[in-house]
């Protein structure tokens, strides 16, 4: 056969007859019966034989032609009846949103078979032409005819009728509102990238949805209690995030999210929180962990959420403080009055002394489980979230620092736990109590004053030997050097220092007594290093039986041959005294303490009947009054009476005389006598206290600001106040008006001067 | 007919039958190439896809090429050249001047004008 010749043979018109008439056939799904080689020839020779033009533009008429009968057909009769009816119009959106993705799939599959005839021609001519080829035709002519009012309008706000109906829990066919939407999003209408969804969808659902969400987070504030609020909240920001994935894009995740945020959460979050018996408060009074969770992840997606729910709860920890402050204030009155009752109805003291420190035990307790019960919540719902664990610190250390007897109750708390608490539990058991105490004591702003107290307490449990665990103090004492160091613990180590000493000292002294001459009294002694206990450093005054006094002066005299020039004075208020008593039915051993056995000797050697006026035992002991009644009340009046007072009364008069008690009975060998054991101070003695705390500062005060100036020389009033201030807080928070007195008064003792600016200060060497 | 039906590539038996398409000439030589191979021109690849339906071609997977047998025989040769190097290994040499001399000059010019219609 010879070579094929492109003839002159070529027709335009048959030409594009018979391919306009193939078209149609295409677009009537008849592609099977049509021979591909045969169209693509008719294309192609209408594009070499220069006609591309009339093929382009025959084709778009017929495309255009096509979607205005598919538009005709198929969609308009699916519009909306305009039903009241949700179901119905459920029904019918479904039907035109199905209807409009029937004719996109069947124009885009015309425009692919074009496509494949019509290959030469988007090869050659429309480039040229500077014409959209084929598919982008496709896509054009779609936009121009299909996606245009009113058929547009009716999908959109069929489209937002469906996302209706499911918000308002109905059921949707999610997969026919993908398919019109899929639609949406492949259509662009600019360069950039604008699809239809983005122009014509995206932002009237976010307006319809913020409208939408603005009534249903008004509804539910005052149709639900707290949890159900955060129940259906969080639902639907699922369902919400559920919705863009599976039926809307992706891209409107967020705007949309932000939607609810802003209507549904931070409006509404702070009313929900402080709901009346459902809020938090309620919510952490029930342990309603799942909620709680769930509070704290809803307040998370908002800049509000956290700050709103610190808030609340720093109100609902002080509060919740407040009450426990107030029970124990409470406490603290009625047992003064308690205690006043058991006296006059001269019941034991003991007893009023236990019920002394209930306050303070209850008070921590109280605290600790109001701190376990938050770091529970902590933990179990806000992820151990750090800016909720300072807000839980500040409320609680807010709250404690407003019981002004903080400081005292946990020591006393210690206290109590050192002396009796810990018998009988393991070493963890006491770990665990001491380390909840030290939570306790971080709180505490004034740790000075905790720091007199706990000496205090240290002191007596020391000398009466009333401490339950060795171990268990040092322990103590370890935890309070970590949390404050060194300087605040030295002390106590001195004390545990001067005990162990005395321990030494007392047991040789006892072996230079047994080789020499010894007294009747068997001594023991504890030299106490007189800056490191907290008693008063004058003893009081008192005159001895000569027995004690010469074993004093023995005692003395060996102390002072192993380390001369040192002074040692008696505090004979602290010491205690093991004596035998005969009494009428059997001798008892009786320990009491050394005033008392003092005074006890006075009646050594009086005949039964004798006895011994206020004023007597007075003038022979030369003990303070007070003390002197305190001493009395518990021989003659106590539950032991040694003594007899007459009249008998529960309080010691001036007027009193007293006898030795022969006919006293009691079913135990060994008795022991009232020491007065640790209770909450009453006012004088916390005012006492107080003014010797105040005194404290003031020395510390002085010394930080002199150390301060010493290295500056030269400083600005304000930057001195801070910084005195900064170095303080970890003991006290020293206030700005005693920090300007203190440098007031190293002015007047020539530390510093005042210089011409009257705002800063040199240091005078 | 006044040749017999060559075959380009031996058919494996194996192999699912719509693997392999029938390429003829306008004088009546057939050629079965694997899809494949015959994918290789833009415009037969058109012809047979038959994604939603498809033309005529693709339900039968015959193509009538419009041309002699002489040249679509080339026009297979190029297409199995071309799908074989396109898959082999890069640095193997592609000797396409041994292929240019196995053109016989009388047919290059139509030969042209074939591969411009086939996109290939």
């Amino acid at each position: 056969m010879a070579p094929r010749k492109h003839g002159p043979d070529f027709s335009l018109s048959k030409t594009w007859e018979d391919l306009s008439k193939n078209i149609r056939e295409i677009q009537n799904h008849n592609a099977s019966n049509l021979s591909f080689e045969e169209n693509h020839r008719y294309a192609y020779n209408m594009v070499l034989y220069k006609h591309g033009e009339t093929l382009y533009n025959g084709v778009r008429n017929l495309v255009i032609e096509n979607l205005e009968t598919l538009a005709g057909e198929e969609i308009v009769p699916t519009f909306p009846t305009g039903t009241s009816d949700p179901s119905m119009q459920n029904d019918e959106e479904d039907v035109l949103l199905k209807a409009l993705r029937k004719v996109w799939d069947d124009h885009r599959s015309n425009m692919v078979r074009l496509g494949q005839i019509l290959k030469y021609m988007d090869r050659s001519y429309t480039k040229d032409a500077n014409v959209p080829d084929t598919h982008n035709m496709g896509l054009q002519l779609f936009l121009d005819h299909i996606i245009k009012p009113p058929i547009k309008d009716h999908l959109v706000s069929a489209i937002l009728s469906q996302v209706r109906h499911e918000r308002d829990g109905e059921s949707i066919h999610r997969s026919t509102v993908k398919g019109c939407v899929d639609v949406f999003l492949s259509l662009e209408v600019d360069r950039d990238g604008t699809t239809v969804y983005k122009r014509d969808l995206e932002p009237v659902f976010l307006s319809e949805s913020q409208d939408f969400y603005e009534k249903e987070g008004k509804r539910l504030l005052h149709s639900c209690d707290g949890p159900e609020f955060l129940r259906l909240a969080e639902e639907r920001f699922e369902a919400e995030a559920s919705r863009t994935n599976h039926y809307l894009s992706s891209q409107t995740t967020q705007p949309l999210l932000q939607v609810l945020k802003d209507n549904l959460l931070t409006p509404h979050l702070e009313s929900v929180i402080s709901k009346e018996n459902s809020g938090l408060d309620a919510m952490v009074d029930n342990s309603q962990f799942d909620h709680l969770s769930r509070l704290f992840r809803l307040c998370r997606m908002v800049p509000t959420g956290i700050p709103c729910l610190q808030a609340s709860l720093k109100k609902s920890i002080i509060r919740r403080g407040r009450e426990i402050n107030q029970v124990s204030l409470g406490d603290d009155l009625g047992d003064a009055n308690d205690a006043e009752d058991v006296k006059e109805k001269g019941k034991g003291k003991a007893k009023a002394s236990a019920l002394g420190i209930q306050p303070a035990v209850t008070w921590v307790q109280d605290v600790l489980a109001l701190k376990d019960k938050f770091d529970i919540v902590w933990q179990n719902s806000f992820q151990s979230n750090r800016e909720l664990e300072i807000t839980l610190n500040d409320a609680f250390g807010t709250f404690v620092n407003q019981n002004e007897k903080c400081s005292e109750f946990i020591s006393l708390f210690i206290d109590d736990n050192l002396r009796r608490g810990i018998k009988g539990k393991t070493d963890l058991e006491v770990e665990a109590i001491l380390d909840k105490t030290i939570t306790i004591f971080r709180f505490i702003s004034e740790k000075d004053v905790f720091e007199r107290y706990y000496k205090g307490h240290l002191a007596k449990r020391l000398l009466h030997s009333r401490s339950a665990s060795d171990d268990a103090e040092h322990n103590m004492l370890t935890k309070l050097k970590i949390e404050c160091g060194v300087q605040f613990t030295q002390k106590m180590e001195g004390m545990f220092n001067d005990m162990k000493i005395s321990a030494d000292t007392t047991k040789s002294y006892l072996d230079h007594v047994s080789k020499t001459t010894a007294p009747e009294i068997e001594l023991s002694v504890t030299v106490m290093t007189s800056n490191a206990w907290p008693m008063t450093n004058n003893p009081s005054a008192c005159i001895l039986p000569s027995q004690m006094d010469k074993a004093c002066k023995s005692f003395e005299q060996f102390y002072h041959s192993k380390h001369s020039g040192r002074r040692l004075d008696w505090q004979l208020n602290l010491g205690n005294a093991d004596v035998h008593v005969r009494f009428q039915d059997r001798s008892h051993e009786l320990n009491v303490s050394t005033l008392a056995l003092v005074i006890l000797l006075l009646f050594e050697n009086l005949g039964d009947d004798e006895t011994l006026s206020y004023s007597d035992i007075k003038g022979a002991t030369s003990i303070e009054p007070d003390e002197l009644k305190r001493q009395l009340q518990s021989l003659a009046c106590a539950k032991y009476k040694v003594l007899r007072k007459h009249p008998s009364g529960r309080d010691v008069k001036e007027s009193d005389t007293f006898s030795f008690n022969h006919a006293f009975t009691c079913p135990m060998k060994k008795v022991k006598i009232g020491t007065i054991s640790n209770k909450v101070e009453n006012k004088e003695e916390r005012k006492e206290t107080l003014e010797r705390i105040d005194e404290e500062r003031r020395y510390q005060t002085d010394a930080c600001i002199v150390r301060i100036m010493k290295d500056r020389k030269h400083m600005k009033h304000n930057d001195l106040v801070n910084q005195v201030t900064a170095q303080l807080t970890s003991k006290f928070s020293p206030e700005p008006m005693l920090i300007k007195k203190r440098i007031e008064h190293l002015i007047e003792k020539e530390y510093l001067e005042r210089c011409e600016d009257r705002k800063s200060y040199n240091y005078l060497a | 007919m006044t040749r017999d039906t060559q075959e380009i590539e031996k058919k494996s038996s194996a192999e699912p039958q719509d693997q392999w398409v029938r390429l003829q000439s306008i004088d009546g030589f057939c050629y079965l190439v694997k899809r494949k191979v015959a994918n290789a021109s833009g415009t037969i690849r058109n012809m047979l896809d038959s994604d939603a339906g498809g033309y005529a071609e693709a339900i039968s997977r015959q193509c009538e090429i419009n041309e002699r047998g002489i040249i679509v025989e080339k026009m297979v040769e190029y297409m199995g050249f071309k799908t074989y190097y396109e898959t082999a290994n890069p640095k193997e040499d592609v000797p396409v001047k041994e292929f240019l001399e196995r053109i016989p000059p009388e047919i290059v010019l139509e030969l042209l004008l074939a591969a411009d219609y086939q996109e290939m």
